[in-house]
């Protein structure tokens, strides 16, 4: 990558808008921590939202029965102090410490968090997430200190699933009192930071939790937290963060852009920590019912046209990590079986495929077949990182004749856009934990419309996912779910364009930290976070 | 009376050569015709100028032009984020530009002169077309074009119709003034007592007439309407990628400002060139064609 000479004023410029947006309020003290991020979300209601947003906060306001280990697959204490399985694999009973309370200084409880489950599954809710639970039979507080999570059928993701923020414990007058406000105006939880105050759009203030003392075991602080306050500060501007990294105006963020990686690595006052795990995936789907897309021969071509490795290498300045499988190499249950029969970049093959499926190239280059031409619509957000994946894959299917039409909207516009049948392939990125998690969000049938985007629907398919899901031993687990990836990955359903590690910017005044992957919130719950200097 | 009318000299046929001679007199003004010639002339040879395909990703994103470190001769202006060739984009992005804001203003301008035409003719219909004008002129054009992108969904079409709807009032408005001073005139109530038909009385007498103070005004809403339509195309509403133009252009190059920052100030120089060309231009006919400063 060459870098021109005049490099100057853009720092200036965005030193001088993030001057101008963060010196507006007081001076802030030593002990507080400012992280910048790229969007907010629109409420902080663990189960009405899914944004990343929202759980990177979430973690830090409240706690789940289980944790994490930053390995991605094992699962760690959290407010259980332990927990058993029954036999049948549909009895999952936790002990419940005896030291949480909540922010307002009451004490947690067995019927808290019966509350806050049943609040989740609850059909009233509308959560977005309520599969994520399992299926259900009843959730009962058998004493104060222990929780009885029956099931109606075994879920094998149910410990990973209770340690994402939508399982985190509320407190229920909280809720009744605020009303439609949770989560907007207030959210009383046991995490290690309180609620401050939250202005949409522009800052999140936390308070730390002096009482905190109950933080999973994978963290050397236990609690309270390092810092007095956090605030996680909205900044849009790819390169105003940068500047606001750079200048020391934020300590920590995960939002950097990929370009910037480089000069902070120089930066001997900061340091960048990697996570080995990239469970953060980006792909191109395909609407397999559409003309055009729904051939398969079109589809390969498509996938042996996109060259991942050049996208990794000049877009994104080789900070990710290209893709050919539809989740991580290293994420739990993926099929060793399938790596050599997966498509590799091969642009001339691909149009013979294409060719001998009987697209022909018409006089403009592009091609048809009945009097059809191919010029697929895609649809995706007009953030940087998707206008350069559309451009880039768009630029690639034109060296076989695929005339590839993009059309990007503003994330409140997107996700509404992309529930909609008017698109022929979109793109989008994920976190998950593990292959289940990944295949029963967009390969189940029953996820038509969305997120299951691509209309797939194969009933073998689905007869699989239920028996991944409720397969007892990991090895069954692993065999369906293996199977499901093999045929997915066959039938050239999406397009892999690369795993995203985390990668956390933070300054060298604050102790060294660790970067977590679980759903790509990389500080997690923050107790590493404090000053040193 | 008819041949007395016929001999009525019109404005149209004196409009030209005044012009011409004070823009070689004026050396700004003939600055900035030869340098928009210029540009106009590259943009419509564009295909045939462009020394590499627009479209065309390569993998050498980033490149920096020749005149600096690490730049080569064969793409003179370097590459963008997907290492397309800039040259090559900011003469197609040029063209596309150039385009819309013409056709924007020949739709806009068109029904703005119809309109005011009519209202200062027909004095019945004034009040209606006037507040109607009015109702336009309150909405920003680039709300217009967040609006029609909605309805239409982004893309050229919806900045075009944005543009020329939020030229039709203004021009209304001039066309109106000027076309009811010359309501006022002899001719027009001679015209009218020979029995002169409404058709020719309203092309041949009124609108040409009122076609000098309408064409300063719509040399200088060209520069405006560039200017609109590369903020619409920067937040999004305009061409698709991989389509070139200077709006959108500079906004993708808007990323990579700190390490590659060609990508967004060459469409952006090219932008406030044209703009400056236009308003340069506009004013000097202005002069000419205004008397009161005709001598000035």
């Amino acid at each position: 990558m060459t870098v021109t000479s005049f490099k100057r004023w853009p720092w200036l410029a965005g030193a001088l808008a993030l001057g101008a947006t963060m010196a507006a309020g007081p001076a802030l003290a030593q002990n507080t921590i400012t992280i910048v991020r790229e969007l907010d979300s629109n409420n902080y209601d663990p189960h009405k939202s899914t944004a990343r947003a929202a759980s990177e906060v979430l973690f830090m306001l409240g706690d789940t029965l289980v944790s994490l280990d930053y390995d991605m697959a094992t699962i760690k204490p959290g407010l259980a102090e332990s927990w058993t399985v029954s036999e049948d694999g549909k009895t999952y009973t936790f002990k419940l410490r005896g030291d949480v309370s909540f922010c307002d200084g009451k004490r947690m409880t067995a019927d808290d968090v019966v509350y806050s489950l049943k609040r989740w599954i609850d059909p009233e809710t509308k959560s977005p997430v309520r599969w994520r639970a399992g299926p259900v039979e009843d959730i009962v507080a058998k004493d104060p200190q222990t929780v009885e999570y029956r099931l109606k059928a075994p879920f094998s993701e149910m410990l990973y699933q209770l340690t994402q923020s939508f399982a985190v414990v509320i407190d229920k007058a909280n809720v009744e009192a605020l009303g439609n406000d949770f989560g907007v105006k207030g959210f009383n939880g046991t995490g290690p930071f309180c609620w401050g105050d939250w202005k949409p759009r522009n800052d999140m203030t936390l308070k730390r939790h002096a009482a905190y003392k109950w933080g999973p075991p994978i963290y050397e602080n236990r609690g309270p937290a390092g810092v007095q306050e956090i605030v996680w500060k909205i900044v849009p501007e790819e390169a105003t963060r940068l500047a606001a990294v750079m200048t020391g105006q934020s300590q920590v963020t995960q939002y950097v852009p990929f370009s910037g990686y480089q000069v902070l690595r120089r930066n001997p006052q900061i340091r960048v920590v990697e996570s080995k795990e990239a469970f953060w995936t980006n792909f191109i789907g395909f609407k397999l019912d559409k003309e055009g897309v729904s051939d398969p021969e079109v589809r390969r071509a498509m996938v042996m046209a996109v060259d991942q490795a050049a996208m990794s290498k000049n877009l994104f300045f080789g900070e990710v990590e290209p893709a050919n499988s539809y989740i991580s190499r290293d994420a739990l249950d993926w099929n060793k079986e399938i790596e050599g029969k997966l498509p590799r970049t091969n642009v001339e093959e691909a149009n013979r495929i294409i060719d001998a499926a009987g697209w022909a190239r018409g006089p403009d280059g592009v091609r048809v077949k009945d009097g059809k031409r191919l010029s697929p619509l895609g649809y995706s957000f007009s953030a940087p990182q998707f206008r350069t994946i559309m451009e880039a894959v768009q630029g690639d299917v034109r060296k076989i004749g695929v005339d590839m039409r993009i059309q990007l909207f503003d994330a409140t516009a997107g996700w509404g856009k992309l529930a909609t049948q008017e698109f022929d392939l979109f793109a989008l990125s994920f976190p998950y934990i593990s292959a289940g998690d990944a295949l029963n969000l967009y390969f189940r049938s029953g996820n038509i419309p969305s997120p299951n985007r691509m209309n797939f629907r194969d009933a073998g398919v689905d007869k699989l996912l239920d028996q991944g899901m409720t397969a007892v031993d990991p090895a069954d687990r692993a065999k369906a779910y293996g199977e499901v990836l093999r045929q997915v990955h066959e039938q050239n359903v999406w397009i892999p364009l690369f795993h995203e590690p985390m990668k956390v910017a933070a300054s060298n005044r604050l102790a060294p930290i660790k970067a977590h992957n679980i759903y790509g919130c990389g500080l997690y719950k923050g107790l590493d976070l404090k000053f040193v200097r | 009376m008819r041949a007395a009318l016929a001999q009525l000299p019109l404005r149209r046929r004196r409009g030209a050569s005044p012009f011409l001679g004070r823009l070689l007199r004026d050396r700004l003004a003939l600055a900035a015709a030869l340098v928009l010639a210029l540009i106009t002339l590259a943009a419509l040879l564009a295909p045939w100028l462009s020394p590499h395909d627009p479209f065309e990703t390569k993998p050498i994103p980033f490149q920096p032009p020749v005149w600096a470190e690490g730049g080569t001769a064969d793409y003179l202006l370097g590459t963008d984020g997907q290492g397309r060739d800039m040259l090559s984009r900011l003469l197609h992005g040029t063209r596309l530009t150039l385009l819309i804001a013409v056709l924007a203003v020949a739709l806009g301008g068109g029904i703005g002169v119809l309109v005011g035409l009519f209202a200062a003719f027909y004095r019945r219909l004034d009040g209606v077309l006037m507040r109607l004008a009015d109702v336009l002129l309150s909405f920003p054009a680039i709300l217009l074009g967040l609006a029609f992108a909605a309805v239409i969904g982004p893309g050229m079409g919806a900045i075009i119709v944005a543009l020329a709807v939020a030229t039709v009032p203004d021009v209304a408005r001039i066309t109106r003034g000027a076309a009811v001073m010359i309501m006022g005139q002899d001719f027009m109530e001679a015209g009218r007592a020979v029995g002169l038909p409404d058709r020719t009385l309203l092309w041949r007498y009124l609108a040409l007439n009122c076609m000098s103070s309408v064409f300063v005004f719509l040399t200088l809403r060209f520069g405006q309407v560039i200017l609109i339509g590369a903020v619409l195309s920067f937040l999004g509403l305009g061409a698709r990628p991989p389509a070139a133009e200077l709006g959108m252009m500079a906004s993708q190059g808007r990323d990579a400002l700190l390490f590659a920052p060609h990508i967004s100030t060459l469409p952006s120089l090219m932008i406030v060139l044209v703009v400056l060309c236009a308003n340069v231009l506009g004013d000097a006919l202005r002069d000419t064609l205004d008397p009161r400063l005709r001598n000035t």
